[in-house]
């Protein structure tokens, strides 16, 4: 038999149901199957892990940690029945949240290196002992609750940096400690996820060639491991915004899309925190950058001048 | 056989027409107005046609159009101003056949592969470019094999596209943006940027339709609504935003950031679903633009920039300008990068500002184009350019912005700010365009309208100034062809005389290079032009040296002029211009014998001829003579002057005839000077122009050389053939009747007795034709009864005509004389047998009935008509019943004919058998 099972699900705000999901099963088949009911699960877990980094030797061996779940419910859409061939269509909601469960705020999907935050909703239709039974998972990319959404603007601050060969505590190449250069501009601190990461860039001076200029974003997990906290920092994404040698004294707009699924609202947890921050690397043209061109981007390099600044993401209406 | 009487006189008094006196002259009456035509109305193209048969689109069951019909007409056509760049943009920079890639991308392997190069030219370009090949990975490509890897590229992005497999087709296009990272393909990178953008441009249309059809389409395909052609952000549902967002996010998230931005900038338009304001947008990538270091690159993506931009609804140009300012940031950079230490120029820096030309140039069009006049004075304000007066000596330009400016702005801006302009050229002095080249642009807008003579006068006080200081001829004369028009225009003969001196000058100490002397010759072509006379160009001091230093194929042009300039107002009479316009055609014509040329147009020839033709020596008849003489021997190989001088030649002659000064020998001299002349044209005109002179000659007097000329005519005509000149109809028809003008002339010409009988010219003309298998049938039977015509006049006891009284007519001489009569019959005999068979060998069975009639007639109107004529004339007119309808009107009036001219005693007869 041939059958395809999909599965459509959206979330609404409705003032009778707090935190209530609806939507529909559409289910596809050639003929007609009976079934000893439908049923529909929505799990919601912080999955947690910690990997080399600066824990030790003995937490990595003992660091999968319990998830962390935020939501488990489990509804009978239908009982034993029939569906007809071709394609039907089945409404469902489910409240996901009672008032006496002891359960963990939602938080939002996050898929990072250590910490994911995950929902997904799953459909069983059983059919008897002696046919398989029919199954199909999505997905749910959860956002904050409306009535979680900050009302206020986001804050105009910006902060100022300065790029010198002064400020780099690694060595560089001594062209670069002799001729000297000077990069600055501003950065915004805080950045709705909606909107890009903003500011302003402008190479006043640099005796060698620039070859490019970053900028990264970077997440920060933190994982309450018995009385210690295990931090690991990763890249989540590289956005070039100079490209060779550019003109002196030229503003260069700071434009990077936050993306969608690699980030989420900066978070403090008790168990977890997911925060953000962001590096402006210049690297300068050299025979040696040549040589190392898959080197770490975090290593500091003799051609390369950074900058680190944190960042806070937050959601906003 | 007799010959039929004729009373000339009275046959042309009895056919002619009856006159009327006429109340005005016909030609002098104006020409009534012609009636008003009816305009028809021009349709204006009407969009909201509507088509019955196709419903209406708000009916709900109309079934929604394929969304992925990629033939549907775009929303956004690219202009033909974007069509017509690229094409020109490709053209402009001509590509080495291997283009050298900084690395080769895995887009690119795919079909291609890599040619290794012959080690001797590796090393050749090693020896020229050691730094080139000290990088490691320069790899090399057939431009075909890099142009058709993108072709196919265009289709997998397409194909991709149409089976929904959409992040393909993306990763397709973030790939091929990535090409235009490598400018080290130099002159490849314009084609290479106009192939890549071309499937931007598709990519970009692509999304475009996809969000607009959701836009205005649900998801089970029913109609929404109808999007408007300014449609706001707020018009569209939020499932289209979200797609269009996720397709900003997409290409947000490319790291590079030229592939990014020429992605986003393929996308555009779509920033009008999420944004009320996109050109927020616009102003924001102009800035990321500048993140981008190589110049080549930069300026292209502006350029690509400049051209997304004109699909958004609002029309800004503060985008545009600041654009400009920073390629020439850029520019000055490049200009003083010897400041630089470090700096690994690849590039040299004349190719990287030739490569970033064009995109000034489009950038500064799309500035200007429907600018206002307020709005030109706030661009040039945000250039820098109009400060106040203090500051104007201290502003500057980058040049080749300068040029590209200056040629798009409005003629009345150039006019009205011409001072500050002439400051910016003169402090705008760098290796990015040459200063003289901007000081030449100038003159020639200014030119474009009239300008006030002071504004003109002050400007070139300048810029002789200038150009006084100029070492180069070739510089000098790109400066000052620009403003010899308006020099002449304003009469301002003391700078006409100054920037004559300075072209002497320099041309006198270096001489003239090849590459000076087309704009040598503009310059002269220019003086030629503007003066009327030739006697004023040639009264300019310096105007003769400046012809004497010109030479090859610039000399020829101006020569030509002069020669058509001297030829076009009349007469040329004054000795001192024909013996300079004579020394201009000699050389025109040593120009084409040394250079081995052919005059193929004709043009030479023809200006020489018509000079020769326009000469006139007045009563000097003997110097126009030697005139002649002198040509001929200097003219030798043109055959169309060579007929001109015969035509001369023989209208002296004339001239001289009607003077009563002049003596007979200076008409035996023009006679023989064209005699002499006409063996040595081409065949197939020898025989009009021998013609010709025999009948010069024969006016004069001159019996015996006309009798000779006579003779040549005919002789020549043997050496003729069918290849020679007669190839077309025409000719054939324009040869038999020069013939038929011949034996009309041989009526005038007297028989003599002992060497030259009356018959002997018709008898070798019959006897010619005869021979001579090219004549076709018709030929043969029009030419036989002329000579029939002939004979019979000259039978005639008074001849129609004379042409000098001093000269006995042949019926003077020899009217009455039975030998000669019996002469006349015995020819005409042969040439009727000889005419009868010709009729009958005619193919053509419509062209043989006619020429039937016309034998008939001929017959009819010559002789008395004996019984053995008759039987003739009746086989005829069976002939031409034969192959002629009965009822044909000429059959019919020859048989008319037949019946008035016979016998009486035969007459019942011709009745009956008709």
């Amino acid at each position: 038999q041939h059958l395809s099972l999909s599965l459509y699900i959206y979330i609404v705000d409705d003032l009778n149901f707090q935190e209530a999901l609806e939507g529909k099963i559409v289910v596809k088949t050639q003929s007609s199957i009976s079934h000893y009911g439908i049923r529909l699960t929505v799990k919601g877990s912080v999955n947690l892990q910690v990997r080399g980094g600066s824990a030790g030797v003995v937490e990595s061996f003992y660091g999968v940690i319990k998830p962390i779940p935020i939501v488990n419910r489990t509804i009978e859409v239908k009982s034993s029945g029939k569906i007809g061939s071709g394609t039907s269509e089945i409404p469902f909601s489910v409240n996901l949240r009672q008032r006496d469960e002891n359960l963990e705020r939602f938080y939002e999907t996050f898929h990072g290196a250590n910490i994911s935050i995950q929902y997904l909703a799953t459909v069983d239709i059983s059919r008897g002992y002696l046919h398989k039974s029919l199954s199909a998972t999505m997905e749910l990319i959860v956002e904050s609750d409306k009535a979680d959404l900050l009302q206020r603007p986001l804050s105009p601050e910006m902060a100022i940096f300065y790029i010198t060969q002064d400020t780099q505590r690694h060595p560089l190449l001594p062209e670069l400690k002799s001729g000297g250069f000077r990069v600055t501009g501003k950065i915004c601190t805080q950045c709705s996820l909606s909107g890009p990461i903003s500011g302003e860039l402008t190479v006043e001076t640099s005796a060698v060639p620039i070859h490019s200029i970053d900028l990264q974003l970077f997440r920060v997990e933190s994982i309450l491991l018995g009385e210690k906290i295990v931090t690991e920092t990763s890249l989540v994404q590289t956005t070039q915004i100079a490209d060779g040698d550019v003109c002196r004294n030229m503003t260069l707009p700071i434009y990077v899309i936050v993306p969608r699924l690699l980030t989420c609202p900066t978070t403090l947890a008790g168990p977890f925190s997911v925060e953000f921050k962001v590096a402006i690397v210049i690297s300068f043209q050299s025979e040696l950058s040549k040589l190392h061109k898959k080197s770490d981007p975090k290593t500091p390099r003799l051609w390369l001048a950074m900058e680190t600044l944190p960042l806070e993401l937050i959601r906003t209406k | 056989m007799e010959f039929r009487h004729r009373n000339y006189s009275a046959e042309l008094e009895s056919h002619a027409l009856p006159r009327l006196r006429a109340g005005a002259h016909p030609l002098s009456a104006p020409p009534p107005p012609p009636p008003l035509s009816q305009v028809d109305a021009i349709d204006c193209g009407n969009t909201d046609f509507y088509d019955p048969l196709r419903g209406t689109n708000n009916d709900a069951n109309a079934a929604p159009p394929d969304h992925d019909n990629l033939n549907e007409a775009a929303d956004h056509m690219p202009t033909k101003e974007w069509t017509s760049f690229r094409r020109l943009l490709t053209q402009r920079f001509p590509v080495s056949k291997m283009v050298s890639v900084a690395s080769m991308p895995d887009v690119l392997t795919r079909s291609g592969k890599l040619l290794e190069k012959s080690s001797t030219n590796m090393h050749l370009e090693e020896l020229e470019d050691p730094q080139k090949f000290a990088d490691e990975g320069v790899k090399t490509i057939t431009w075909q094999e890099y142009v058709s890897r993108l072709h196919e590229l265009k289709d997998e992005i397409t194909r991709s596209w149409l089976a929904e497999d959409r992040v393909t087709s993306l990763k397709l296009s973030i790939k091929v943006a990535k090409l235009l990272m490598d400018t080290s393909v130099f002159e490849f990178y314009p084609t290479l940027f106009v192939l890549v953008t071309d499937i931007m441009d598709m990519l970009g249309n692509l999304v475009w339709q996809r969000i607009k059809r959701k836009a205005e389409f649900s998801e089970d395909g029913a109609l929404r609504c109808n999007l408007a052609e300014n449609f706001q952000a707020r018009d569209i549902c939020a499932d289209a935003k979200e797609t269009c967002y996720n397709w900003f996010n997409k290409i947000g998230a490319v790291q590079e950031l030229l592939p990014r931005i020429y992605l986003e900038l393929a996308i555009l338009p779509c920033w009008r679903f999420l944004l009320e304001q996109p050109l927020d947008s616009l102003r924001r990538l102009v800035m990321m633009i500048r993140g981008l270091g190589d110049p080549v690159a930069s300026a292209y993506c502006r350029l690509y920039m400049a051209h997304c931009a004109q699909k958004l609804p609002s029309h800004d140009i503060g985008y545009l300008v600041t654009c400009v300012n920073d390629i020439r940031v850029v520019l000055m950079q490049i200009l003083s990068a010897n400041e630089r230490t470090h700096k690994n120029v690849k590039l040299n820096k004349k190719l990287q500002v030739s490569l970033m030309e064009p995109t000034i140039e489009y950038i500064m069009k799309c500035i200007f184009t429907g600018l206002s006049q307020r709005q030109v004075n706030e661009v040039l304000s945000e250039f820098g350019l109009m400060k106040n007066q203090q500051d104007l000596g201290s502003v500057s330009c980058v040049s080749i912005i300068l040029h590209h400016l200056l040629k798009e702005l409005p003629i009345e801006v150039v006019s009205s700010n011409v001072v500050q302009i002439l400051h910016l050229i003169e402090f705008s002095k760098d290796n990015s365009f040459d200063q003289h080249m901007n000081y030449r642009l100038l003159g020639f807008r200014l030119y474009e309208r009239k300008s006030p003579v002071d504004i003109v006068d002050a400007v070139l006080d300048k810029v002789i100034q200038v150009i006084a200081l100029y070492d180069s001829l070739d510089e000098y004369l790109k400066v000052v062809d620009a403003y010899t028009d308006l020099i002449l225009q304003n009469q301002m003969d003391n700078h006409l005389k100054i920037i004559l001196e300075g072209i002497s000058k320099r041309t006198w100490n270096k001489g003239v290079t090849e590459d000076e002397m087309p704009s040598l010759q503009s310059l002269v072509v220019k003086l030629l032009s503007h003066f009327k006379h030739l006697e004023d160009v040639f009264s300019l001091d310096q105007f003769p040296e400046i012809l004497d230093v010109m030479y090859g194929k610039s000399q020829d042009v101006v020569f030509l002029h002069i020669l058509n300039m001297a030829t076009r107002n009349g007469r040329i009479s004054d000795p001192t211009s024909i013996q300079l316009l004579f020394e201009i055609s000699l050389a025109l014509h040593n120009n084409i014998e040394f250079m081995n040329m052919k005059d193929d147009d004709g043009q030479v020839a023809c200006s020489i001829a018509r000079f020769v033709h326009m000469v006139d020596y007045g009563t000097e008849m003997e110097h126009h003579l030697a005139f002649l003489v002198d040509c001929r021997g200097a003219f030798g190989r043109l055959n169309e002057l060579k007929e001109t001088l015969v035509h001369s030649s023989n209208s002296l002659a004339i001239q001289a005839l009607k003077c009563a000064k002049k003596h007979l020998n200076f008409v035996k001299s023009c006679v023989t000077f064209s005699e002499v002349t006409i063996p040595s044209i081409s065949a197939h005109r020898q025989f009009d122009l021998f013609l010709e002179t025999a009948e010069v000659a024969f006016l004069g007097g001159l019996v015996s050389h006309s009798d000779g000329l006579i003779d040549s005519a005919i002789s020549c005509l043997h050496t003729l053939d069918i290849i020679d000149g007669f190839r077309t109809p025409t000719d054939v028809e324009g040869l038999v009747s020069s013939i038929r003008k011949l034996c009309g002339f041989l009526i005038m010409v007297p028989g003599c007795t002992l060497s030259l009988p009356v018959t002997y010219f018709p008898n070798s003309l019959f006897t010619l034709i005869s021979s001579r298998s090219w004549f076709e049938p018709k030929m043969r039977a029009q030419i036989f009864s002329a000579i029939i015509l002939l004979l019979t006049t000259l039978s005639q006891k008074r001849l129609p005509y004379h042409a000098n009284s001093q000269i006995p007519g042949n019926d003077m001489l020899y009217y009455g004389d039975s030998s000669y009569n019996q002469e006349l019959v015995s020819l005409s005999k042969l040439v009727l047998e000889n005419l009868l068979s010709a009729v009958q060998q005619e193919p053509s069975q419509a062209a043989r009935g006619i020429m039937a009639l016309e034998a008939c007639n001929c017959i009819a109107s010559s002789f008395m008509l004996s019984n053995e004529l008759l039987s003739s004339c009746l086989t005829l007119v069976e002939t031409a019943k034969s192959c002629l309808s009965a009822k044909d009107r000429y059959l019919q009036s020859t048989i008319q004919l037949l019946n008035k001219q016979s016998p009486t005693s035969v007459g019942t007869m011709v009745s009956t058998f008709v």
